[in-house]
């Protein structure tokens, strides 16, 4: 009785709750870089997924050096160890990319297009480049632990028949991106920079004539979304592979979650993030084994009772981003633009 | 978006100095793309057998085989086109061993091969609907359709005592047309298929695929993917939260880079993939092993037939000539005649240069039905100890 | 420079390119490339339309193209009775059903106050109608797919010509477009294009997921021509004389002996390049009516209001100009261009290949032909359309080439130049971008910028 309760809700909580979460945190870390510069520089970054693909190429890179020379951390990744001096490169790219590019078109008033057609071009070089120096192919970096409990080890603590499992890049990827956001929130709220950028992109002449230098906001707007995206590319990259076509892939998510939170918007950024990744996961499962142990004893259903199947898992993002659109167009934390 | 690759053409043009009496063949394989871990051995089986008849200096009176690659993609049916366009008018091959993939190969064949009266040879194109092309008797595989390895695999799993599996395959016709051909054969056995769903390559995150297919309640998780893209993705997620210890593999799942990614936990996985234990494919194998190829690689085997076939049909036409060629391909690789094997080419070249007949059996037992396709075998493998082992051969 | 000077020097220049390729490699892969760039152009026209006549900023092409792509097959292949006689009736009723949902939730939009009580109606509407369908839906499917998995396993399509579907395919998309126009054009650009593509993904899933329409990722190929087929020709009595005909001086030189031969040889050789001429020949057709059409809507009354709204949207909205009304034309029409490109590019395949359809290939390749060729310039963007779709097949073979020639006095197992020479192809992504971003800076208006109405303000 109690047993199959618990039962459910362990199984719950391994296909449904555990990997949403990771993953919405991943989506949400993304997202929040995406509404970062949309809400100071005014547009849509379609380079985001393919910068993302080099932080974590550097953070690849640095790792694989590291591992040569014999240096490790323990039971979690070297990646972390790597993570910060990937950083600094990615800022460095982000930096000059911003100099090259966007700076012009600022200097110019462009209108929003122009500067998401000047992220496409962006976006083809970030890609080309990536693959030229470390190939198209799948990259392994994660060392350390795999896991903070394995499924079998809890079936076997608690005598359940579900298991449930936690990765170690699952768990870092909820602490770390908790850690950030804490972190980000602060600065926004608290520091002069941050407020400095928070009027910045709520009004942009008003702050202006405050003597707020523009140039300075926009350059720590692309640090921060440098780190933000290094940061988020690893976490991924440590619990999947590396890819460089994921990344690319990623964008559509990410755009997503962004504008079902609420574009502009550093909360609705986190908030879009867990709607999209629940969302898949819980509109695609089948509920059969869900309804075995809740319904009456032996009782089998016989379809799978599945709202949609997996084949439109993708899909599910842009039917809510669409409806969202429809419904309530400033997303669930109203964001700006409509 | 996958695309042209002619890496080798300049490669073969730095070989050796392009004589006048080289024959081009041209091995058009999808070196980008969902197989590209697997392609570069393929394409070095196929050389493997021109290297040897070139090595005998018995082909039409020392005349040499000169392999351009072409890559096709294996999803770009435009790119795959050009690229054969261009080495069917431009370069002026002779054969074609290619493509691997079924949808690559149906366009390349009906828009290049037939057109233009070029004999085409695929190792590795499975689709059952491949079967029914118009093609005038210009396109031959060296692998069996799809058709027959669904139901090789359906009484695998019946002799191991599985009537139970979830389904998941890659969403393109491959995966699709082997999860039919599959679940058709399993059902008519009295097996129950709980769910076969499909997974996109490349995806992030396949925890709601493994979640879904977990809940259907089957123990056996067949995977119908592809190695380095989605199928190891899956079995991943799969090991991670438990949801399944035991897969059933197929042809495009089976290679050492999944072990290497797996691990141990791999041990017990079971599958099938078309070759066989004969004479002729230990010979293959101990043939490719020498060459630094993966002999355990899958179409390898098929591959290298692709290219012998190719070799002694133009010994037999006596000339390079594409028609001359493809009328002599169903006669070298058919009964009757004096039994050819891998490694044997020279033997073969001899026998056709004095007018003799051959059947050349090669690695992959080669007997073409009226229409150009193979019936073949099916080698059953399991995951022991971190390798890939073959049990038994149907 | 004026623009016609630069027009003429740039299309002279593609020519020269053109017949640079048929002597280089052959007249057939020229040929090849030609084709496919007559279908760039017209999709990069259509795109054009959008952007350059209203600003909109459409990255759902991809979408729009798989729905001429669609069309060709439920046009032109011949029904199967079995399927329809499996799953036929049933398929109807539930389409009956989900027409009438959307009929009662539109019915229920208009009629009622916006608030809770809409919303709550609405979604009961919903439920409830999804409920009615799926016992329908779900048996018709798997009955339709269940026929001849292999082979078919769907309901096949009308039986009509092939051509017929490039005009269906135009009004595919035109359809879809005015469900997307009608979504997203109220909102800013940026916005709008992450929502067209987010649309033309789910466009793609549903081609490539529902079987029972288009077979899916099975694909279907040997999609019936409007040309002859080069077998047909290479038999054809009168073909073979005219080749002949063709090449008398060539043939006289030859000897008796290998006459057949290389008549047979010139045959083959002769039917490939006829067929593409004929294909050329079509897609020509189609591009300068567009053209000509696109040309005429710019310079007439409506096509100067549309720049007009574009250049200065409040002042056109204080007028009272329905400003999403326009645009929704637009968009309609510029996407129905790209959707009839879409039906040309599966016909050329002769088949429809759902997996194909990638975004970078599709959408993003095309907004560099427009921006490059010369953005609200239809001229500009059909040269868009041929000199980036050249440069990206080209890329290929001249980019390995340029490694080969610059490593080549590294020694042929080197590490390095293995390294460069496999990863050379994505070099082409590369040069793309770039290309994209020097033409943005250094020339935003493309190479044929677009003629202004009036002397440019600065923006």
């Amino acid at each position: 009785m109690t047993s199959d309760i618990l039962n459910a809700f362990v199984l719950l909580a391994n296909f449904i709750i555990i990997p949403s979460i990771a993953y919405g945190s991943q989506l949400a870390l993304g997202a929040l870089g995406i509404t970062l510069v949309y809400a100071v520089l005014r547009f849509a970054n379609f380079a985001h997924g393919d910068t993302m693909a080099f932080g974590t190429m550097s953070t690849v890179l640095i790792t694989w050096w590291f591992q040569s020379l014999g240096i490790n951390f323990g039971p979690l990744p070297t990646a972390l160890l790597a993570m910060p001096f990937a950083i600094l490169i990615t800022i460095a790219a982000v930096l000059f990319t911003d100099r090259t590019v966007y700076k012009f078109y600022r200097s110019k008033r462009s209108s929003p297009s122009i500067f998401v057609i000047a992220s496409i071009g962006v976006m083809f070089v970030m890609n080309g480049l990536v693959r030229f120096i470390i190939g198209p192919n799948d990259q392994n970096f994660a060392d350390g632990e795999r896991f903070i409990i394995k499924a079998r080890a809890f079936k076997k603590m608690t005598g359940l028949n579900e298991g449930l499992a936690i990765k170690v890049s699952q768990g870092l990827t909820v602490i770390i991106a908790i850690i950030l956001v804490i972190a980000l929130f602060w600065f926004l709220n608290r520091t002069r920079s941050g407020k400095a950028m928070r009027a910045y992109s709520d009004n942009e002449d008003l702050a202006l004539l405050s003597g707020i230098d523009p140039e300075r906001v926009v350059m720590l707007t692309w640090i921060i979304t440098a780190a933000l995206i290094t940061i988020a590319g690893t976490l991924y990259g440590l619990d999947k592979s590396f890819k460089p076509f994921t990344y690319f892939q990623l964008l559509l998510p990410f755009f997503a979650a962004a504008i079902v939170g609420g574009i502009g918007q550093p909360v609705g950024a986190i908030v879009g993030g867990f709607v999209i990744a629940f969302s898949e996961v819980t509109i695609t499962y089948a509920y059969r084994k869900f309804a075995m142990y809740m319904g009456p004893d032996g009782w089998q259903p016989d379809s799978l009772l599945q709202l949609l199947s997996t084949d439109y898992k993708f899909a599910v993002s842009f039917i809510i981003l669409v409806v969202v659109l429809l419904v309530r167009p400033t997303g669930i934390v109203k964001g700006k633009v409509v | 978006m996958k695309k042209l690759l002619l890496a080798s053409t300049v490669l073969a043009l730095m070989a050796t100095p392009a004589l006048a009496a080289d024959i081009k063949v041209g091995t058009i394989l999808g070196f980008t793309g969902p197989i590209e871990s697997l392609t570069p051995d393929m394409a070095a089986s196929a050389e493997l057998a021109f290297k040897e008849v070139n090595d005998s200096g018995l082909l039409l009176g020392g005349q040499k085989i000169v392999s351009v690659r072409g890559d096709s993609t294996c999803i770009d049916s435009a790119a795959a086109t050009a690229v054969a366009e261009k080495q069917v008018t431009s370069d002026n091959i002779a054969a074609i061993v290619g493509a691997d993939c079924s949808g690559v190969t149906g366009a390349i064949a009906n828009n290049v091969a037939v057109p233009n009266g070029v004999p085409m040879i695929s190792p590795s194109a499975t689709s059952p609907g491949l079967t029914t092309i118009k093609d005038n008797g210009f396109f031959f595989r060296t692998s069996p359709s799809d058709a027959r390895q669904g139901e090789v695999l359906a009484s695998v799993l019946k002799s191991r005592g599985i009537m139970n599996v979830a389904v998941t395959y890659t969403n393109n016709d491959y995966g699709k047309g082997l999860a039919e051909s599959f679940g058709n054969a399993f059902k008519a056995i009295g097996g129950k298929i709980s769910i076969s769903s499909a997974h996109e390559d490349g995806k992030a995150d396949y925890s709601a695929e493994v979640g879904t297919l977990s809940a259907s309640g089957a123990k056996h998780l067949a995977v119908f993917g592809y190695l380095d893209q989605g199928g190891k993705g899956i079995i991943q997620a799969s090991l991670d939260t438990d949801a399944f210890e035991n897969f059933i593999l197929t042809d495009g799942m089976i290679g050492d880079a999944l072990i290497k990614a797996i691990g141990k936990d791999l041990n017990g996985a079971f599958g099938t993939l078309p070759g066989s234990d004969s004479g002729g494919a230990r010979a293959f194998q101990s043939m490719a092993s020498k060459a630094g190829i993966n002999k355990d690689g899958p179409y390898t085997g098929s591959s290298y037939d692709s290219g012998a076939l190719i070799a002694l049909a133009i010994q037999a036409a006596g000339s390079a000539d594409r028609a001359a060629i493809q009328s002599k391909l169903m006669m070298v690789g058919n009964a009757p005649g004096e039994k050819i094997l891998p490694g044997e080419l020279a033997k073969g070249l001899e026998i056709l240069k004095r007018g003799g007949d051959i059947d050349y059996v090669g690695a992959t037992n080669v007997e073409f039905s009226p229409i150009g396709e193979v019936f073949g075998t099916y080698k059953e493998v399991e995951v022991k100890g971190g390798k890939f082992e073959t049990i038994k051969v149907h | 420079m004026s623009n016609t000077l630069r027009a003429t020097l740039s299309f002279t220049t593609m020519a020269i390119l053109f017949v640079i390729v048929g002597y280089a490699q052959s007249w057939s892969v020229a040929l090849v490339i030609f084709n496919l760039c007559l279908i760039s152009s017209v999709m990069a026209l259509g795109v054009n339309i959008q952007w350059g006549y209203a600003g909109l900023f459409n990255v759902g092409t991809m979408g729009f193209a798989a729905l001429g792509g669609m069309a060709t097959v439920l046009v032109s292949k011949a029904p199967i009775p079995e399927s329809w006689a499996a799953g036929g009736s049933d398929l109807m009723i539930a389409a009956l059903v989900a027409v009438l949902t959307i009929a009662s939730i539109i019915f229920a939009y208009s009629r009622t106050p916006k608030g809770t009580i809409r919303n709550i109606i609405i979604t009961i509407f919903l439920i409830v109608g999804f409920v009615l369908f799926r016992p329908f839906f779900d048996p018709a499917v798997a009955a339709i797919e269940a026929v001849n998995p292999a082979n078919a396993g769907y309901l096949g399509g009308l039986g009509l010509p092939i051509l017929l579907s490039w005009v269906i395919g135009g009004l595919f998309a035109a359809g879809a477009a005015w469900i997307v126009g009608k979504i997203s054009l109220g909102l800013r650009s940026d916005y709008l294009a992450i929502a067209t593509l987010g649309i033309a993904e789910i466009i793609i899933a549903i081609i490539k997921n529902e079987d029972w329409l288009t077979r899916g990722v099975k694909n279907v190929a040997a999609l019936p021509r409007p040309v002859p087929y080069e077998i047909d020709l290479q038999h054809s009595e009168k073909f073979i004389g005219w080749v002949e005909w063709l090449n008398q001086s060539t043939l006289a030189a030859v000897s008796d002996a290998d006459r057949p031969a290389i008549i047979s040889k010139l045959v083959i050789e002769h039917s490939g390049i006829f067929v593409k001429l004929c294909y050329s020949g079509l897609f020509i057709i189609v591009l300068a009516f567009v053209f000509f059409l696109s040309v005429r809507a710019l310079n007439s009354p409506w096509g100067r209001m549309m720049r007009a709204i574009r250049d200065n949207e409040t002042a056109a909205n204080a007028m009272g100009k329905n400003i999403t009304r326009r645009h929704l034309q637009v968009f309609i029409i510029g996407s129905a261009v790209v959707g009839i490109a879409g039906a040309m590019l599966t016909t050329l395949d002769g088949q429809l290949t759902p997996g194909s359809y990638q975004p970078l290939r599709y959408t993003f390749l095309i907004w560099v032909m427009v921006i490059v060729g010369g953005s609200g310039n239809n001229l500009g963007a059909i040269l868009g359309g041929f000199l980036i779709w050249f440069f990206w097949i080209e890329a290929e073979p001249v980019g390995v080439w340029l490694i080969d020639f610059a490593t080549s006095w590294m020694d042929g197992s080197n590490p390095v130049r293995l390294h460069l020479m496999n990863t050379a192809q994505h070099m082409r992504l590369f040069t793309m971008g770039v290309l994209l971003l020097l033409v943005m800076r250094f020339n935003p208006g493309g190479i044929l910028p677009e003629a202004a109405i009036r002397p440019k303000r600065q923006k």
